[in-house]
């Protein structure tokens, strides 16, 4: 069978190059029985479409970036959550505790839960050095979401919503002053063309999920299951390791082009991490049981 | 069934529809559902609904009906008769004379807007009628119009340089500013081939007095100019001083032409919904291709056409330059079916390992594909200054792709010339990185 | 029923064009709100969602007034009796057409009601919600092709024929 598998972002993307490796290795391990064609950069699917063609068969499988299914239930804003888990390790840590909330919110939508890859740590980027939260206040920060955008208050500048491809152009002109995002965003575009500094805050690691159609995946037999069970623990593997790389290189690339790199101050860690403390209380009201479990886990 | 054969089959069925008479957004659709039966799909409702859901409310085409009710708005008022008084006097003694309004004004408004559709619509309403009431060539007037709305996509800001620059990881900030070198190029092209024509066709052009204008006249006639310069003038302005980013830009454009039609006196209430109910006809007409065109995209992206045509394109092992030619032909017959930008969304994961392998500049790559995707724009069957036109004439789409002929001509020759001169695109942003 | 159908295509014409009304306001709405620091929340979602609104309010208007594209070159040059049969089976093709359009935009919004789906943007709102129009639109678009394959055959040429013959610039 082809099945057909669209993902949210373009080629040179560490998610995509793993959709890849995972397609060719169950193209192997089946012997050709089950053959995915990885539609990359949104070209079959738009990307907030991805879940819905996926639960309702339109699709085989997918790939999504997990906020995107925030509105749906809030245990899909863990990975978006600041300061809550800031290191590879902890946000791995995250993911064991949230992993059987998602999978539950999953099957209620008719979804299989395959595998996750980790994006890169969102980082402060500026036009100008930031040593505490006072040096950001009264600027305009990007927001894209209901959190991006609690946070910005909170860190006392005004929220701004622009649109990715609009990034470059809004810096440029002054429409925003401050965003955050991985350093990958910012390799990729070249953000060095319109702003100058990179402070490595870490505040989230957010992830991409792939999941299959329940109803396809059940229809398999038993050892085309396992096949594809086995590529996914595989393909999650090399996502945890990869990002570690992408995270160091992209940081590099973006020191080698003249954006001056630095470690946040003590001072503005401090600030940040009250910070991210009134957020988590916030999430854990929004769903306190579900998201009660998935911190109680995290915390053992 | 074969790729091949498939196409043959789905390209024959589009013009056979066509031919009888079928609406081309309906085709479209009809194409796409077509492939996707053969195919053997069973989710053909579903995908539908997820594809024009989500082509029709694309946060990009805000700006597409914004511009269209502003060249409603504006072809109401005397403001647009003003822009040929205004300029009459400047462009006299050029062989073609008001002629090159439409390709100057293009060219000043693509600076404003990022589609090729959104220009020849808003231009073409201000000019299109003043050039044939003045008794110019009809023919020219609207391949004029054809050629340089396709400037919209080249001259920053652009839609189709974003959803590039998004694909290949290019810095949009630079593709924006390597296009305006080739832009002011294909300018040139286009009032070239304009005065040659000209000289060419001289009972063609109107008859004007050979009496020297003096310069006090041509300064008097600038002021008739000051209105619409205005406002183009205060919506590039907004965008520059960062109050409002590109997309927007289209609402302030509206906005101010509603202003200035209100200040002038040229806005009733008849006129108002007048103008309302034109932008209606055009953008719901253009609005329903898109979703055809986009359902048709998704059907080829499950059918896997354009990809099995440019992997075998791969496999060809070709130069650079040879690549080259054989991916200009691809995407020439691909946008006579599709709408330029799904050929690149389509093409664009093969193409580029291709491109890169071969040693080609991405960034040089992308200015290439935004001529050719001009290019597609002036197509037929599908293509959409074609559309645009002959809604505005009720000219035949064939009559004015035939009129747009020598500019499709035009932009192949600024392909060839940024080929032998990469400089022309890779100049202005060298520039850059040297700050 | 003639002064009906006027109303019904008019109705069309003009929910289409409150809708484009409705992005510049967003839109102007936003500029303001960034120039005194607010932000309208979702007003790109929002501006979206009346352009899909927009774009399938105004269908049947459309066709009605001509707007729709195609290629006439062939079909002019029919004689009477060809050019109606010729009309006939692109409206009965178009009639599939649109009726397929119609029941699985509806689709969508019951579908979009049932899993109780909602927008993924800065406000969660349920989704079928902002999926109507498009249901209602593809319906009267529908409705506008039944409309003109009954003139057809009645013996009389669809409305938008008129439209279309004018083959000069309007304003000329
Ligand atoms: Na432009
Ligand atoms: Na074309």
């Amino acid at each position: 069978d082809t099945w057909h598998m669209p993902t949210p972002y373009g080629d040179a993307n560490l998610p995509t190059k793993i959709a890849y490796q995972f397609a060719d290795e169950i193209r192997d391990k089946t012997g050709g029985q089950i053959d995915i064609t990885v539609h990359s950069g949104a070209s079959l699917i738009k990307h907030p479409e991805i879940p819905r063609a996926v639960r309702t068969g339109q699709v085989q499988l997918g790939e999504v970036f997990i906020g995107v299914m925030g509105n749906t239930h809030p245990v899909f804003k863990h990975d978006n959550i600041p300061f809550l888990a800031t290191s590879f390790e902890e946000s791995q840590k995250l993911w064991e505790a949230a992993k059987p909330e998602i999978e539950k919110q999953l099957d209620k939508e008719g979804m299989k839960l395959l595998y996750t890859v980790p994006w890169p740590a969102q980082s402060l980027y500026t036009k100008f050095p930031v040593n505490t939260l006072a040096d950001l206040e009264g600027t305009k920060m990007r927001a894209y979401s209901p959190s991006t955008s609690r946070l910005a208050d909170l860190m006392n500048t005004s929220p701004t919503t622009v649109q990715v491809p609009e990034i470059p152009q809004a810096f440029s002109t002054g429409i925003i002053d401050a965003m955050i995002t991985s350093p990958s965003t910012g390799a990729n575009g070249q953000a060095w063309d319109y702003l100058t500094h990179y402070t490595d805050i870490s505040a989230w690691i957010p992830k991409n999920i792939v999941v299959a159609n329940k109803r396809a995946f059940r229809r398999l037999d038993k050892d085309t299951q396992e096949a594809i069970l086995t590529a996914a623990a595989n393909a999650e593997q090399k996502g945890w390791e990869g990002v570690r790389e992408t995270a160091r290189q992209d940081t590099e690339t973006l020191a080698a082009n003249g954006i001056v790199v630095s470690e946040p101050s003590d001072e503005l860690m401090a600030e940040l991490e009250k910070i991210g403390a009134i957020m988590v209380k916030e999430w854990e009201a929004e769903a306190p049981e579900e998201i009660g479990k998935i911190l109680e886990q995290y915390r053992q | 069934m074969e790729p091949m054969t498939l196409s043959i089959i789905l390209a024959i069925s589009m013009l056979l529809m066509l031919a009888v008479g079928v609406w081309v957004s309906l085709a479209l659709v009809g194409v796409a559902v077509l492939g996707l039966m053969l195919s053997g799909n069973e989710q053909i409702g579903l995908l539908f609904g997820t594809s024009s859901w989500g082509a029709s409310t694309a946060w990009s085409l805000t700006a597409l009906p914004m511009f269209i009710w502003m060249g409603e708005v504006l072809f109401r008022t005397r403001l647009s008769s003003d822009l040929f008084t205004g300029l009459a006097p400047w462009l006299g003694g050029l062989p073609g004379k008001l002629l090159h309004v439409n390709v100057l004004s293009c060219g000043i408004f693509a600076a404003v807007s990022g589609s090729s559709a959104a220009t020849a619509a808003t231009i073409g309403r201000m000019t299109l009628p003043e050039l044939k009431a003045q008794g110019y060539s009809d023919r020219m007037a609207v391949g004029t119009l054809a050629g340089s709305g396709t400037l919209g996509l080249l001259i920053p800001p652009s839609i189709i340089l974003i959803v590039y620059g998004v694909a290949a990881e290019v810095s949009i900030g630079r593709l924006f500013i390597a296009g305006a070198l080739p832009g002011l190029m294909l300018v040139i092209l286009f009032m070239g081939y304009t005065m040659v024509w000209a000289l060419l066709h001289k009972d063609e052009v109107p008859w004007q007095s050979k009496a020297q204008v003096s310069l006090a006249a041509k300064l008097g006639a600038l002021r008739k100019l000051l209105p619409i310069m205005g406002l183009i003038g205060f919506v590039l302005g907004s965008i520059y001083a960062g109050f409002t980013t590109p997309t927007e830009a289209a609402a302030l454009g509206v906005f101010g032409a509603l202003v200035l039609a209100g200040v002038t006196g040229s806005l009733t209430m008849d006129s108002f919904k007048e103008s309302l109910l034109g932008a209606v006809k055009s953008s719901c007409m253009i609005g329903l291709i898109l979703v055809g065109a986009h359902f048709l995209t998704l059907a080829m992206g499950f059918l896997g056409i354009p990809r099995a045509l440019t992997e075998w394109i791969g496999t060809l092992d070709l130069s650079p330059f040879e690549l080259l030619i054989y991916l200009t032909v691809l995407f020439v017959m691909l946008g006579c079916f599709l709408d330029g930008i799904s050929v690149v969304v389509l093409t664009v994961a093969v193409v580029l390992p291709m491109v890169q392998q071969a040693g080609i500049d991405l960034l040089w790559f992308g200015i290439y594909i935004v001529l050719v995707v001009e290019m597609s724009q002036i197509t037929p069957p599908v293509g959409f200054n074609l559309f645009v036109i002959q809604a505005l004439t009720g000219k035949n789409i064939l009559y004015v792709a035939r009129a747009a002929l020598p500019f499709f001509l035009m932009i192949l020759v600024a392909i060839v010339l940024i080929y032998w001169f990469p400089e022309i695109v890779t100049y202005l942003p060298t520039t850059m990185t040297q700050r | 029923m003639s002064a009906v159908r006027e109303k019904f295509y008019l109705t069309s014409g003009y929910l289409s064009g409150a809708c484009i009304i409705a992005i510049m306001l967003l839109i102007l709405g936003q500029i303001v709100g960034r120039f005194f620091g607010f932000i309208i929340p979702s007003a790109e979602d929002f501006a979206g969602y009346s352009l899909a609104a927009s774009i399938f309010f105004g269908l049947a208007y459309t066709l009605h007034e001509g707007g729709h594209i195609r290629v006439t070159l062939a079909i002019q040059r029919l004689p009477p009796r060809w050019r109606r049969l010729q009309e006939f089976i692109v409206l009965v093709f178009g009639l599939a057409l649109t009726g397929f359009m119609a029941w699985y935009s509806w689709f969508m919004v019951w579908e979009s009601y049932v899993f109780e789906e909602v927008t993924h943007g800065y406000i969660a709102m349920p989704l079928w919600a902002p999926q109507v129009p498009l249901g209602l639109g593809t319906t009267a678009l529908m409705l506008a092709v039944l409309d003109a394959l009954v003139s057809v055959i009645k013996g009389d040429l669809p409305d938008y024929i008129g439209a279309e013959d004018e083959i000069n610039l309007e304003e000329a």
